[in-house]
């Protein structure tokens, strides 16, 4: 069963670096007036061409960077001539930490919401988290950033607009450089997750099991957390994985807006730079992490909810 | 139709129109252009000239505004239709013909998933060239996966709903079924979320316009407008924040009115749901006198629900009392509010929409006086319930283990390893072999029998005074029921507890049950002592149910009786006696006064019927009444009856005398016997069900 898992994961990365690199390549552009500039002679464009096999055909292009993949060689910038593997593996914490930080918040606010409104479900509570769900649901990343900047970094001074400290330096300066964007990032995704455990919660409850619960005298609390949050949880792990796509969208945004040296910067910059190795290289990257994370909910739903234990 | 869609939605709707008619209109408008620069003072705030101010080159920012949603509305309304016009013939033709046409067209859009779409759009648009075409044409494809999904799934609900299979069956072509039958079904939901996904091509549009990548200036775009406000934040924080609030409104908008058109496509909406109160009032109940020295007393129980269809009052009125070591039958239809009279008692019916009334002592105290914290602490140590299906009975991610101790621990203080002992023992005293083992499963990996066991003994761990056994077997296997009858009767004896069974299967009843009632649409309608009331029965009601249990001595083929016409409809029950619709022997009576529970000949039996069976007020000897060939008829139906009865009496007969003594030897060998006759009906009432 997971052999077959990996050979399917496999497959479905052969299959997304061929497109993305057909696609990148199949773009109009040319990054020799990039490399060399607009005033470069038609010769010394061919050169350069032939230097960056430019000129191979697109398949065997796909197979040679294929094979540095397998090495761990992406090939280096047109631009700035640095190794890309080395440049995405120096912007990947950066990103990493924002995303798991906003998973943290999104999670830390969407299941006390999600439990509150499940519990009061149709009373006024409930219809007010509801619509603030809805509410942030309906708002697009960079106007809650600027938003959020308006109100912390410039009215009240508390936060920084823009910068980051890499962990190394200082942890507490780091965790103040993450917190703005990471609340920014988390709290579109709190919306959709205590949707989804409201729902699921709701159903949940009206099951046998939690009415037998009551039955045996246990208090309200302890059946919401113990007996009910685990089973109602499925589609809430689901849509973390599913919902990385978005966040990695939003990550490109938020970094861009707070200014954080991530992978979603260095695709954008590398995107106006015509750097197309680099791109490439970002992308491989994101859809290698989705593929993979979402291989690993599919782990973890074993752990909780032991029915699937058996298929 | 326009109630259930609610004022958010046409709310929603108005300020759409709003915004599509002033970004269609806006060359006609008495707007500024959107260039033109110094029309005001730069980085003025809102006024009577600049409705929301001016930008930091004094341009007016409505103007921006209303020219920036012509770029957002024609990539979301575009970018949809694209997605939809790809997506939707894909998600039909996967949803309807399946198998490898299915497999090919999923694997494609399951990779197609994994590409980080935004990501993708920059790169296009990017080296594309970033034009209103190009970002329209790359939302759209982008859309295309989330489309196909939707509309398979939505394809795959109805082409198995039988009007597809149908027109299948018929030889319809395949063109023809899905034309006729299986778009019109999927274009509301493919209607629902095409707003919803006009929001997210908005959004996306705005996200690359913030980055650059959008319509170029100097053609305003909300995004960018957002994005070159960013500066003056300081000093003219409208520039950002009113085509912040504008789009945040639009967005909401389109989410709205996808929503409340989804919501009007889930089935699951009934009128039947509770409509949702904010205090539970309490209904009166009828002065009593409480009872000394018995175990359980329900006085004058009443569980109404406020429902939009109007008031259910499913139990309407129920008394009777329970003393320690009997067995207390509850017996009736479905939706006879047998089962939730049982919840009632227990006080775990929903919160919502709930009306309750009467009381409920135990040993003398009033449960319903009672805080939830005190009712807990009663639930659990001397109060338990077991319900009908082991199935859902019990947690799926927890294991037998965790859930037989929790009780233990939460109201007898035990530590885990004692109540892990504890446990142990208990599994072993419902007859669970291996019983350490069997604490670290999970429920799915035992039997349905074994986990009806595991619920009788978590019922049974903190030692209850009374056991309500909600149809404990019927969801059980024929030779399982009988084992799971017997473990609760033996479990009855050696606790000495009281046991209140609910079941719809008489021959259940009359093996194991003291006293029984038999309830009609909410109400007692025939109460008393198990014997009694089989053999002298009084309520045409409990008649009918006797007859309906199919006999050893029918002949083959015989077809099953059944009761004629159906439950009465609990918001809006019959006038008169609930059962008089039903009944061979209404008359005007039934239909206009409800009968009180009289008091039969014989004690403690209770009937609610004006013309009971088998008395002298009965139909039998008022027949000759009737007149012509109604009357023919009747005297030929009571004829039958006759016959009938003796029957029924024969059945009665299994009703066991808890006062009789009996030595051992007699009672297991009557048991025996009575185990081979009860499995044979059993068998025949399953296979009649």
């Amino acid at each position: 069963m997971i052999a077959l898992r990996l050979v399917r994961l496999l497959l479905v990365l052969l299959v997304v670096t061929f497109l993305s690199f057909l696609l990148l390549n199949l773009l109009p552009g040319d990054p020799t007036t990039q490399i060399l500039g607009l005033s470069a002679s038609e010769e010394a464009r061919e050169q350069l061409r032939r230097e960056l096999h430019l000129d191979d055909p697109l398949f065997s292009r796909y197979l040679s960077w294929l094979g540095g993949l397998a090495t761990g060689d992406l090939g280096s910038s047109y631009t700035t001539s640095v190794p890309v593997t080395e440049a995405l593996a120096e912007r990947l914490p950066v990103t990493l930490e924002l995303l798991i930080a906003a998973q943290v918040v999104a999670l830390g606010l969407a299941v006390p919401i999600g439990v509150a409104a499940a519990r009061r479900a149709g009373r006024p509570l409930d219809q007010a988290l509801t619509a603030l769900s809805f509410g942030l649901l309906s708002t697009p990343v960079f106007v809650l950033g600027v938003l959020l900047i308006l109100v912390f970094a410039v009215k009240l001074q508390v936060l920084p607009a823009t910068g980051w400290t890499p962990i190394s330096l200082d942890l507490g300066w780091n965790l103040t450089s993450v917190l703005l964007p990471a609340i920014t990032l988390g709290c579109a995704q709190t919306a959709v997750y205590a949707r989804l455990l409201r729902t699921d919660l709701i159903a949940t409850l009206q099951e046998d099991y939690i009415t037998l619960a009551r039955a045996r005298g246990l208090s309200p609390r302890r059946i919401l957390w113990r007996h009910a949050l685990r089973p109602s949880a499925i589609s809430l792990i689901t849509a973390i994985g599913l919902n990385l796509g978005a966040l990695i969208g939003g990550a490109v945004i938020i970094e861009t807006l707070f200014g954080l040296p991530g992978v979603g910067r260095l695709i954008v910059e590398s995107i106006f730079a015509r750097d197309y190795l680099t791109v490439q290289g970002g992308v491989v990257l994101i859809s290698v992490g989705y593929v993979l994370v979402n291989f690993a909910v599919d782990l973890v739903y074993v752990a909780v909810d032991p029915r699937i234990r058996r298929v | 139709m326009c109630r259930r869609l609610g004022w958010s939605f046409w709310l929603a709707l108005g300020w759409i129109t709003l915004v599509l008619a002033a970004a269609a209109t806006a060359d006609l408008l008495p707007l500024p252009r959107y260039d033109e620069t110094l029309t005001g003072p730069p980085q003025a705030g809102p006024g009577p000239d600049h409705p929301f101010g001016t930008d930091g080159l004094g341009r007016d920012v409505l103007s921006r505004v209303v020219y920036g949603a012509r770029v957002s509305l024609l990539v979301g309304v575009g970018a949809v239709l694209l997605g939809v016009l790809v997506g939707a013939p894909l998600g039909v033709l996967a949803g309807y013909r399946r198998r490898a046409t299915d497999a090919i067209i999923m694997g494609v859009n399951d990779i197609a998933l994994a590409f980080p779409a935004l990501v993708f759009a920059l790169a296009v648009v990017a080296f594309a060239g970033a034009n209103l075409l190009n970002v329209l044409i790359v939302l759209g494809v982008l859309g295309v996966p989330a489309w196909v999904r939707l509309v398979r799934g939505a394809t795959m609900v109805f082409s198995e709903r039988e009007f597809v299979a149908a027109a299948r069956v018929l030889g319809a072509r395949d063109r023809t079924v899905l034309w006729r039958e299986v778009v019109p079904n999927v274009s509301l939901p493919v209607l629902s979320y095409a707003f919803i996904g006009m929001a997210v091509a908005i959004v996306a549009e705005g996200s690359l316009a913030f980055l650059g990548l959008s319509v170029q200036a100097p053609t305003p775009t909300w995004g960018g407008l957002i994005n070159e406000g960013r500066p003056l934040m300081e000093n003219a924080p409208h520039v950002v924040l009113i085509p912040s609030f504008v789009m945040f409104l639009t967005v909401l908008a389109f989410n709205l009115i996808g929503d409340r058109l989804r919501a009007m496509t889930d089935v699951r909406q009934s009128n039947l749901e509770p409509v949702r109160r904010r205090t539970a009032d309490r209904l009166p109940a009828r002065p009593h006198d409480v009872e000394e020295g018995v175990l359980l007393q329900v006085a004058d129980l009443r569980t109404h629900f406020t429902t939009a269809r109007g008031v259910v009052r499913a139990v309407d009125g129920v008394s009777f009392t329970l003393e320690r070591g009997r067995t207390l039958a509850i017996v009736g239809e479905s939706g006879s509010g047998k089962s939730m009279l049982i919840r009632s008692v227990l006080g775990l019916t929903p919160q919502a929409g709930t009306l309750r009334g009467g009381h409920v002592y135990l040993d003398g105290q009033d449960l319903t006086e009672l805080d939830d914290g005190q009712m807990r602490h009663i639930l659990g140590t001397r109060l338990a319930a077991v319900f009908q299906d082991p199935m859902t009975a019990l947690n799926p991610v927890r294991t037998i283990g965790a859930q037989v101790m929790e009780p233990l621990m939460v109201h007898l203080g035990m530590k885990r390893r004692a109540a892990r002992a504890r446990a142990a023992e208990l599994l072993a005293s419902v007859g669970i072999p291996e019983p350490a083992r069997t604490l670290r499963r999970y429920p799915h990996q035992l039997s349905g029998g074994m986990r009806q066991r595991v619920t009788i003994a978590m019922a049974l761990s903190c030692g209850p005074d009374i056991l309500f056994a909600d149809e404990p077997t019927t969801a059980l296997d024929v030779t399982v029921q009988d084992q799971v009858l017997r473990l609760i009767q033996r479990q009855r004896e050696e606790r000495h507890m009281a046991v209140v069974l609910v079941s719809h299967d008489l021959s259940v009843v009359a093996e194991w049950a003291d006293e029984v009632i038999v309830m009609y649409a909410g109400k007692v309608v025939e109460r008393g002592p198990a014997a009694t009331l089989f053999e002298r029965t009084r309520m045409p009601y409990t008649e009918a149910l006797l007859r309906a249990v199919p006999k050893l001595t029918d002949p083959a083929h015989h077809p099953l009786r059944l009761l004629p016409g159906r439950p009465p409809d609990l918001a809006h029950p019959p006038s008169g006696c609930a059962f008089h619709p039903r009944c061979p022997y209404a008359r005007e009576r039934c239909a206009a006064e409800e009968p009180p529970l009289f008091q039969a000949e014989t004690p403690d039996h209770l009937y609610a019927c004006w013309y009971p069976v088998g008395t002298g007020a009965g139909v039998v000897e008022t027949s000759p009444e009737m007149t012509g060939a109604s009357g023919a008829a009747e005297a030929l139906k009571a004829a039958e009856e006759a016959e009938e009865a003796a029957e029924l009496t024969e059945l009665a007969g299994l009703a066991r005398s808890p006062k009789s003594p009996e030595s051992r030897e007699s009672r297991e060998s009557r048991e025996l016997a009575e185990h081979e006759t009860t499995d044979v009906i059993e068998g025949a009432d399953s296979r009649g069900r």
